[in-house]
């Protein structure tokens, strides 16, 4: 900072950093909130500018009884989900196979039997044994928001649990959904990485992500909105190749790393945001200064 | 009927696009039923709850009626003059159907087949103790006459899956197109020509098939009900007289828990530029290469005319949701684009 800099030009910098922060004022009210949970992904313009032709075939079409929501909500309940009844029963049979047979035809094929279906019956489920990989993680995602409540009782010598803290739990608590089926998951891990089911299994991992922050209860609305979720998508998939390797009672090092990565995730954040800070701050004075000194800026 | 005498009435009909006969399933059968719109907000109940197909009453498009209009080609003619004529085509491309297919499609339809047979995975059986230790299927390739679909089932069932308990029926109403797959069987292993069956048979009626070069007035058989584990229908099912019949008949054979599994061609509306290069390809290319081959233009401009009319994927998949079958994620699978798809729909248990 230059000596030049008056008192009254420090203080109108000071200003205008509060002033280029909107959304914490933002916060406080509670329509922000609302528009939180549904902004960042909404689907409206897309849904009504829908050629008309689609919207024909749509009313005709059963699958369409299934909707997908690409956004959480508190006034209306879930959509079933994106397995059909039949597909339901085959894959949650096959499910309990899995510890055996591991994530693939044999299971599957099991399940079929086991539902009162026949062994080519499983053909009709569109991905075969990456089916039953999505049935795991769509339901282990679904899982954690019932188990929430339990997860954030607040113990009686402490008053606040912190999103930070929050995330850890859920994230730890969606690695325990793992457990199971660990020994399997190295060979589920080498399906979902296969070229044709990469765009499904990142989609899965950034839905995971999403619910995490939603059910912590984090609102943001600026940028970090993306590189959260990211960074816990990151961090995620790291603890999940960790746990596969893990021996350790009750999965301990492996809780060890998620927190030391979540620690490591959150000080690289609050770095960039001081550096941020830091070039705001320098930026808006330097512009004080030079008006100042007449410059008409 | 010899295909002689369609001639001109199908050149007539070429280019013939303004024709008034459209699928009555579509239009008929399922726009009337509620509009379930998807919405991302102010949902009600009724956009949730399931629709079930009621399967025991036919409706009346699905029963088989010799005089009702339906199109060959671009051309509109009554369900049965469209069976003769189709007859007649399939007689005359019998002998070079195989020649054909690899130079109209590069031989990529090769590649369609190989996946086709390989995502149903016939045979596959998880293994269990006791004396039969993979469980026996039965298989119905409608429309299957040169056997292409019905031998690559039977190499994955015996080779690759070692079920040697998975039968074949091989059904077609052409016996000129059955010879051709009868003869091209003989060099196939013994095991697997010893659970082969040739019947000729009008897919929209499994009631009354006959053994291939049987006497016309023999006792027909009836393929009883739900005794099929996999009905597969290949480049065929756009020929049928009665599409909906044809899926009904389907269900009706299949067990509780079986597949109807169709590849057929289909819409490439996804991409526009391809499909210009395609319909090019379609409507130049193939009519002329048949007239330099098999010396036979309008069969070949008549199959070009068939795909151009059959519909899209989604109101395929409609019209089997419609037969009763349930249909996993969204319903079919897109081969090169769209040029192909594969339709698949499970019987749902009773």
């Amino acid at each position: 900072m230059r000596p030049a800099t008056t008192t009254l030009s420090r203080r109108a910098a000071t200003a205008a950093i509060t002033a280029t922060r909107p959304s914490q004022a933002q916060l406080l009210s509670g329509a922000a909130i609302k528009t939180t949970t549904t902004a960042p992904k909404s689907r409206y313009i897309t849904s009504l500018s829908r050629p008309r032709q689609m919207q024909q075939i749509q009313q005709t079409s059963s699958i369409q009884s299934r909707p997908l929501r690409k956004y959480h909500s508190y006034e209306h309940p879930p959509p079933p989900g994106p397995f059909s009844p039949t597909e339901e029963a085959i894959l949650s049979a096959a499910y309990k196979h899995v510890p055996e047979h591991g994530f693939s035809l044999e299971s599957l094929a099991l399940g079929a039997r086991e539902a009162g279906y026949l062994d080519i019956s499983t053909t009709i489920l569109p991905e075969g044994a990456f089916s039953l990989i999505r049935y795991h993680l769509v339901k282990q995602r679904e899982a954690l928001a019932a188990r929430t409540e339990a997860l954030f009782r607040v113990p009686e010598n402490q008053k606040h649990v912190s999103i930070s803290e929050k995330v850890e739990l859920l994230t730890w608590e969606r690695l325990q959904g793992n457990a199971q089926v660990i020994a399997r998951w190295q060979e589920a891990l080498a399906i979902m990485a296969q070229p044709s089911y990469i765009p499904s299994s990142l989609k899965e991992l950034a839905k995971l992500a999403d619910e995490i922050y939603f059910l912590a209860g984090d609102v943001s609305v600026d940028p970090s909105w993306y590189s959260k979720r990211a960074s816990l998508s990151t961090t995620y998939a790291a603890a999940e190749l960790f746990m596969t390797n893990d021996h350790s009672p009750d999965f301990r090092d492996t809780r060890e790393f998620l927190r030391r990565r979540l620690g490591e995730a959150s000080e690289l954040g609050s770095a960039a945001s001081a550096i941020r800070e830091w070039i705001g701050f320098t930026a808006t004075a330097g512009v004080n200064v030079l008006r100042s000194k007449g410059v008409r800026i | 009927m010899s295909v002689s005498a369609a001639r001109p009435a199908l050149r007539r009909a070429v280019r013939c696009s303004n024709n008034t006969v459209k699928y009555s399933t579509a239009k008929s059968g399922l726009l009337s039923s509620p509009a379930s719109l998807s919405r991302s907000f102010s949902s009600t109940v009724s956009s949730h709850s399931p629709k079930t197909p009621n399967s025991s009453s036919i409706p009346e498009y699905a029963r088989p009626d010799p005089s009702r209009p339906t199109h060959f080609g671009f051309e509109t003619v009554t369900e049965a003059e469209k069976r003769e004529r189709v007859a007649g085509v399939f007689t005359s491309v019998a002998e070079s159907y195989d020649r054909m297919n690899d130079l109209m499609s590069f031989g990529w339809h090769r590649i369609w087949k190989d996946h086709f047979v390989a995502s149903l995975n016939p045979g596959f059986s998880p293994l269990t103790s006791g004396p039969d230790p993979r469980a026996p299927q039965h298989i119905l390739d409608i429309a299957g006459g040169t056997g292409d679909i019905a031998f690559r089932m039977l190499h994955t069932a015996h080779n690759i899956n070692r079920n040697p308990d998975v039968r074949v029926t091989i059904s077609d109403i052409n016996p000129a197109m059955l010879s051709v797959g009868k003869q091209r069987s003989q060099s196939l292993p013994a095991t697997q020509q010893a659970v082969l069956n040739f019947v000729e048979a009008n897919a929209e009626d499994l009631t009354k098939t006959r053994p291939l070069h049987s006497d016309p007035s023999a006792a027909t058989i009836s393929i009883p009900d739900q005794s099929v584990d996999l009905y597969t229908v290949a480049f065929g099912i756009r020929n049928f007289s009665n599409i909906p019949a044809a899926l009904r008949e389907a269900y009706r054979v299949l067990k509780p828990g079986g597949v109807f599994a169709c590849l057929e061609f289909s819409k490439v509306d996804k991409h526009p530029l391809f499909n210009a290069v395609y319909k090019r390809w379609s409507f130049g290319a193939i009519p002329l290469i048949g007239q330099l081959v098999a010396g036979d233009r309008d069969s070949y401009q008549y199959l070009v005319e068939s795909i151009e009319r059959f519909p899209s994927q989604e109101e395929f998949r409609d019209m089997i949701v419609d037969a009763g079958f349930v249909v996993g994620g969204q319903g079919y699978e897109d081969l090169t684009g769209g040029v192909a798809a594969i339709h698949k729909g499970m019987k749902p248990r009773a």
